[in-house]
């Protein structure tokens, strides 16, 4: 599973090929590229890449596959500025440059064995996806698995046909939530915030682990369900998301008082990040 | 690694720095650490202002348009081609059919060059610059009132006041570096009045914010000058012995008692009395102005009132005191002085003078010289449409941006039978050219620029200029040359100022030897002269100050049912006008990524737009599709919207109205509608 | 410890230009002091700091990443020439010393390293500094340093390259001289030492309300300009320049007083006011730096209070806080 050093220099990314592109929702499409050297990426759920575009510069990104899944990487990109736009012109045969894998993954060997709840918004899911694939595929490593996703309306919903499979899965209890639902619709789960979905959970907190991964406004609201349901911050793992511009704990924008969210995290355990300002 | 003395580019401050250069190629700036002006400190742009010279997008070959396509040309053919064409259409229509748009981005030289190219080879006075859109009121306004239209003062004096009035300028993100001096005058003491009605930084250390309705501002300094003559508080010996025509403006305020001021500029009464006790009080006041004051149909009537204001007090010809226009451009100030303009030589020596002329004709080696004044840049593009104009050759600006109404702007420009561009990128406008030429940047060659407080300073070239492209005064001597003229042959920018010092006698006893590192301030007449820092001591240039009462007058378009919002425009503090260059740098583009407007919480709330959304914004000329900028900056009813951006463009939406007497347009007002895009 | 007299100085340090690229303190024409080329003016060795980044020798306003023309990449080709740096006074070497220690930790920065690995740097003291003033001995944190007793240089090796350097030059002559470099006291005290200590003090204990930020913050013009003179503040931007043929990645530094620095795509901004922006820069030397390196990283050098228009440097923010909130 470990691949080789991409490049001897920092800041040189590597040369990867494009093999599908799938539309996941109007705003969003995923990637399925491999290196061109062949080698795994080397990733753990839970950590990014930088992805190079000549010309637009680099923007990190969560990859959203698992590395039990050997022969390609995805990457789940939103079209959001400039950068990510250009990246949704390319196809599949198309080459970009990747720099990474960065960051610290979730903690693995704290989460064997334990029952999870994992809780993502949006595109949070997308780096979500690393963990329950892993999971999927890894189904003895770990306890009880609850999923818990939410989005704005059911078209925008990510990986749908995955959510399905994940829902009629034995192995993970799924609840999912969209703010809107129109007519047009077809869509079983319920409607209302994602921080609706916790209190029915009947967890014990000594056994149970939280992950959560989604937009910066929804963790506070999340948090606060969890710590009523008796789950310790040092329970909870969040996934930050910040504009790292070099993936590697130089260049600063990705701050958080005394931590680099590129080094640090992007995965953080509740408790070593909830006083730090700004962090969520 | 060499390091190259130089001024900013940006705007009139005039701060120099050290350009860092390696192997040819610029990798930053220091700041100089003993000028007067910037005293070792930039703003965010001239800490920026090496990093658009390299930029692939710079123009390296001249560009000849052929089968509808701008294509690679060699200066020969390209040169050979702008003379023949000039001079078919000048045969065809007339001398005046051509007209030339100097820069103030260029250099002193270069503008005194362009003026003498289209006067002396050319035979036209159709020569203006973009001052005529920032301070053509200004230079109109105090040359009547004072005889000149420079700042009176220097920076320094912001340092020795005891009172500012800051009105219709946004001076920390336009001037920053005069704007931080206010900021620190203020901490030691000196006491602040900010008349405009956003809310800019300036407010927020200000004992009087003035949030007076747009375009009232004649209102607003009539009932200031009421109020000091009601209280006595008129300097009455300054006024008997240094000026002229009081009586007549006291005529003209008696009725501009604080009620009724109040009414007209929305403003309370007790405001304009605290006002004018707060700035008539003062030992040392000073005035401080921009684009607020003179960009009205009424500008030149705003600098009157300005300057009157000033006399009354006596507060001329001091330290700490003055009328002080901040100039926009970093040589705006060079360009008017230079004679840039269509009625006037360098040092404001009026071309419509025949002895003038003959100086000029005898100097320039030509038998005469066009006496008629030419056409006010402002004009060009409805002479281009009544067929009275139809060659522009355009050094350095961007009308296609720059221009109100640019719907008619463009279509003009699209008409013309020769457009000419000299710039360092493809701008809009040059996008639209027959011909266009690469010129050198500000760091790839030499000569002088005059700052806000006459200050004439030097630059020095840091690096090459890109591929083929050469200095603006190169090509315009090798224009002249092709021209059959034979009397720009120079072999450096010195020269050309040894020419124009000899010919303009403000700028007399300029000398690139005596510049050195923090140069002169003009007027400067002979050799030994050390420079003025502060003009009108004993007496005003034109002898007595002139008191110019004034008719308050609405702006020309208002506010109605089809369009309720007022519409005024500006700049941001990260670019420069239409960003040719700061949307070229990295950490400027990035402040301010694209087009917005600004849109009080009220007003926000009323039509349902949120923070962010995009919103179309319309008016009588056109439409444009912006982002939402939700914030009390502004006063409900009324729009800001910076005229950077080319897509969601503000002077889609502006009026080509002008002021009657400096053709000024009327950028600070207008009326829009704006809705949320469905 | 050898010793040079000030009119062999330029002698020396032509001496060594055929294996270094030579930065030295020089005076610029308009009197500007910095670390340059001799070509661009005479040796100014007395002054203490010299005014801009020092750091700047190995951490450019601009560099380069790599070009790509017609799909090769490239880095930016090695200097020919290690470089010779003089000009660091204690301060500076602290400073630099703090960078490099940033740099090499975790993923280790090749392009800092690049100029920093082969680069010799030589540090000033002595009656050096601003009027003649004592700047006390760095005694390490470089490869050399050069001490001003008041008529000659005494300069100390603490590298090998430094021994190598100045080997060719005569020991010290007098061994008063030497004993007075010994004698100085190797921390000079300075008022401004304790007031940032106090100022660290009361951030790291939460003692300075939040309108203390706004008030600054509303000074603040976000010129920038304290982080590009900092020597320790090393964040960067990075940018893509693209033509037909060829593209360029370069990084330029950057600052946190700027709204984009950390504003996302999609509009959020952790350092989205003014007063945020205003803490963050205090906060980070003297609070952030400590709990994650252990020491503040201002090291009390004054160019960003020099820098500054408005005077809301690290010291004179320091000097408001202390004088608030103690």
């Amino acid at each position: 599973m470990t691949g080789a050093p991409l490049r001897d220099s920092l800041y040189l990314p590597s040369e990867c090929e494009i093999i599908t592109v799938t539309d996941l929702t109007p705003g969003e499409k995923l990637f399925r590229i491999r290196r061109a050297d062949g080698l795994p990426l080397g990733h753990l759920p839970g950590q990014f890449v930088q992805v190079s575009l000549l010309g637009w510069g680099e923007a990190p990104i969560s990859v959203a596959s698992s590395p039990t899944r050997d022969g390609f990487f995805e990457l789940g990109v939103r079209r959001a500025g400039t950068f990510t736009s250009a990246m949704h012109t390319l196809k599949a045969g198309d080459t970009l440059g990747i720099r990474g894998p960065f960051g610290r993954a979730f903690d693995l060997p704290r989460l064997r064995g334990q029952n999870l709840i994992l809780i993502s918004g949006g595109c949070g899911l997308a780096p979500m996806r690393s963990l329950i694939q892993y999971c999927e595929d890894r189904p003895s490593e770990f306890g009880s698995i609850s999923i818990l996703y939410g989005a704005k309306s059911p078209v925008d919903r990510l990986f749908k046909e995955e959510l399905a499979a994940w829902d009629a899965s034995a192995r993970f209890a799924c609840s999912m939530t969209v703010d809107n639902i129109s007519g047009r619709d077809c869509f079983s789960g319920s409607v209302g915030l994602i921080t609706a979905l916790i209190p029915p959970l009947t967890f014990s907190p000594d056994t149970t682990i939280a992950a959560i991964v989604g937009p910066p406004a929804m963790y506070r609201a999340v948090i606060a369900e969890l710590h009523k349901k008796g789950l310790p911050s040092d329970r909870i793992a969040v996934s930050l998301e910040r504009q790292m511009r070099c993936g590697v704990g130089k260049c600063g924008h990705c701050s958080i008082e005394h931590l680099y969210c590129c080094q640090d995290g992007p995965v953080f355990w509740l408790n070593e990040i909830e006083l730090l300002r700004g962090a969520l | 690694m060499t390091r190259t003395l130089t001024v900013c580019p940006y705007c009139g401050v005039g701060c120099t720095f050290y350009l860092v250069s390696d192997k040819g190629r610029l990798v930053g700036v220091e700041p100089s650490t003993t000028h007067p002006v910037s005293r070792g400190g930039l703003c965010v742009k001239g800490w920026n202002a090496y990093a658009f010279v390299h930029h692939p997008d710079r123009l390296t070959t001249p560009l000849i348009r052929r089968d509808g396509q701008l294509r690679p040309a060699s200066w020969d053919e390209a040169l050979n081609l702008v003379v023949e064409r000039l001079q078919a259409v000048q045969a065809k229509h007339g001398k005046d059919a051509v007209m030339f748009a100097s820069s103030a981005k260029a250099t002193n030289e270069e503008n005194y060059l362009l003026m003498k190219l289209a006067r002396a080879v050319f035979g036209t006075n159709n020569i203006d610059h973009c001052a005529r859109l920032c301070h053509s009121s200004t230079v109109t306004g105090l040359a009547e009132t004072f005889g000149s239209g420079a700042m009176t003062n220097s920076i320094s004096c912001f340092d020795q006041t005891d009172v500012i009035l800051v009105i219709g300028s946004n001076t920390t993100e336009q001037h920053p570096l005069i704007g931080s001096r206010i900021l620190n005058a203020v901490r030691g003491g000196t006491r602040l009045i900010v008349a405009d009605n956003r809310r800019i930084r300036l407010a927020r250390h200000a004992e009087l914010h003035l949030r007076h309705k747009n375009g009232s501002d004649v209102a607003l300094l009539n009932g200031i000058m009421h109020v000091i003559i009601a209280e006595g508080l008129a300097d009455r010996e300054f006024i008997a012995g240094r000026t002229e025509n009081y009586d007549a403006l006291a005529e003209s305020v008696a009725d501009w008692t604080p009620e009724r001021t109040a009414a007209a500029t929305g403003l309370t009464a007790d405001e304009i009395v605290a006002a004018a006790r707060l700035y008539a009080g003062a030992e040392r006041a000073m005035v401080v102005f921009s684009m607020g004051i003179t960009q009205h149909s009424h500008g030149v009537d705003n600098v009157r009132c300005i300057a009157a204001l000033a006399m009354l007090t006596g507060n001329v010809g001091r330290p700490g005191t003055g009328v002080n226009p901040l100039r926009g451009q970093n040589n705006v100030q060079g360009g008017c002085d230079m004679g840039a303009l269509p009625d006037l030589y360098s040092g404001y020596q009026k071309v419509a003078d025949p002895r003038l002329r003959d100086k000029f004709a005898h100097a320039w080696g030509v038998s005469s010289l066009p006496a008629e004044p030419g056409l006010p840049l402002t004009r060009a593009m409805d002479a281009a449409s009544e067929g009275r104009l139809h060659g522009m050759f355009i050094m350095g600006e961007n009308p296609m941006l720059s221009d109100p109404d640019q719907g008619h702007a463009r279509k003009v420009l699209e008409n013309l039978e020769l457009l000419i561009v000299q710039d360092i990128f493809l701008t809009e406008t040059a996008a639209v050219a027959d011909i266009v030429l690469p010129a050198a940047c500000f760091a790839e060659k030499e000569g002088t620029f005059t700052n806000t407080e006459r200050r004439i300073q030097r630059l020095y070239k840091a690096v090459e200029p890109p591929g083929k492209a050469r200095a603006d005064w190169e090509i315009i001597c090798d224009i002249a040359e092709r021209a059959g003229y034979n009397g720009m042959r120079y072999t450096s920018p010195a020269e050309i100022m040894a020419e124009a010092a000899s010919l303009t006698p403000i700028y007399g006893g300029i000398a690139y030897q005596r510049l050195a590192a923090h140069g002169l301030q003009w007027p400067c007449p002979d050799k030994e002269h050390p420079g003025t820092p502060i003009m009108h001591l004993d007496r005003f240039t034109r002898g007595l100050g002139h008191f110019s009462p004034v008719v308050h007058r609405l702006p020309a378009e208002l506010p109605d049912a089809e369009f309720p919002f007022v519409l005024t425009t500006g700049r941001t503090y990260f670019h420069w006008h239409t960003g040719s260059m700061t949307r070229r740098t990295h950490l400027l583009a990035r402040e301010e990524p694209h087009s917005f407007i600004e849109l009080h919480p009220d007003d926000a709330a009323r039509l349902g737009i949120r923070h962010r959304d995009m919103v179309l914004v319309s008016s009588r000329r056109g439409e444009v599709r912006t982002e939402a900028r939700v914030t009390d900056m502004v006063i409900a009813g009324v729009l800001f919207m910076p005229f950077h951006f080319v897509e969601g463009a503000a002077n889609a939406l502006t009026n080509n109205v002008l002021d009657p007497e400096s053709s000024i347009p009327e950028f600070k007002v207008c009326a829009v509608r704006v809705e949320k895009m469905p | 410890m050898k010793t040079i007299t000030p009119d062999r100085l330029d002698q020396f340090f032509s001496s060594l230009e055929p294996v270094w690229e030579l930065r030295l303190p020089i005076l610029l024409p308009d009197g500007t002091r910095v670390i340059g080329s001799l070509n661009d003016g005479p040796l100014a060795l007395h002054g203490g700091a010299v005014s801009g980044k020092p750091t700047a020798a190995f951490f450019p306003q601009q560099s380069t990443l790599f070009t790509v023309t017609d799909g090769a990449m490239q880095e930016p080709p090695p200097a020919d020439r290690p470089l010779f740096i003089v000009g660091f006074p204690p301060r500076d070497l602290a400073c630099l010393r703090f960078i490099d220690r940033f740099f090499a930790d975790g993923w280790r920065d090749d392009l800092y390293f690049r100029l920093r690995q082969r680069a010799t740097v030589a540090g000033l003291s002595g009656y050096c500094g601003p009027g003649g003033s004592l700047i006390s001995p760095a005694g390490g944190d470089c490869d050399l340093e050069f001490f001003w007793d008041r008529s000659n240089w005494l300069v100390t090796a603490y590298s090998e390259t430094g021994r190598k350097i100045i080997a060719g030059l005569p020991e010290t002559a007098t061994p008063e001289a030497a004993e007075l470099f010994l004698q100085v006291p190797a921390e000079f005290p300075d008022k401004n030492e304790t007031l940032i200590r106090h100022a660290s003090e009361l951030l790291r204990t939460n003692r300075v309300p939040e309108s203390f930020w706004a008030e600054i913050g509303d000074r603040c013009i976000a010129c920038t300009g304290c982080n590009l003179a900092c020597p320790t503040c090393t964040c960067f931007g990075v940018q893509d320049w693209r033509s037909a043929k060829k593209t360029e990645r370069s990084r330029m530094w950057d600052s946190c007083q700027l709204d984009g620095f950390m504003r996302e795509a999609g509009g959020h901004n952790p350092l989205g006011s003014e007063a945020e922006r205003t803490r963050r820069r205090i906060h980070h030397k003297l609070a952030a730096d400590p709990q994650k390196w252990g020491e503040i990283s201002c090291f009390l050098c004054g160019r960003c209070d020099a820098v500054c228009p408005t005077g809301i440097g690290i010291i004179a923010v320091a000097r408001e806080l202390v004088a608030r909130f103690r």
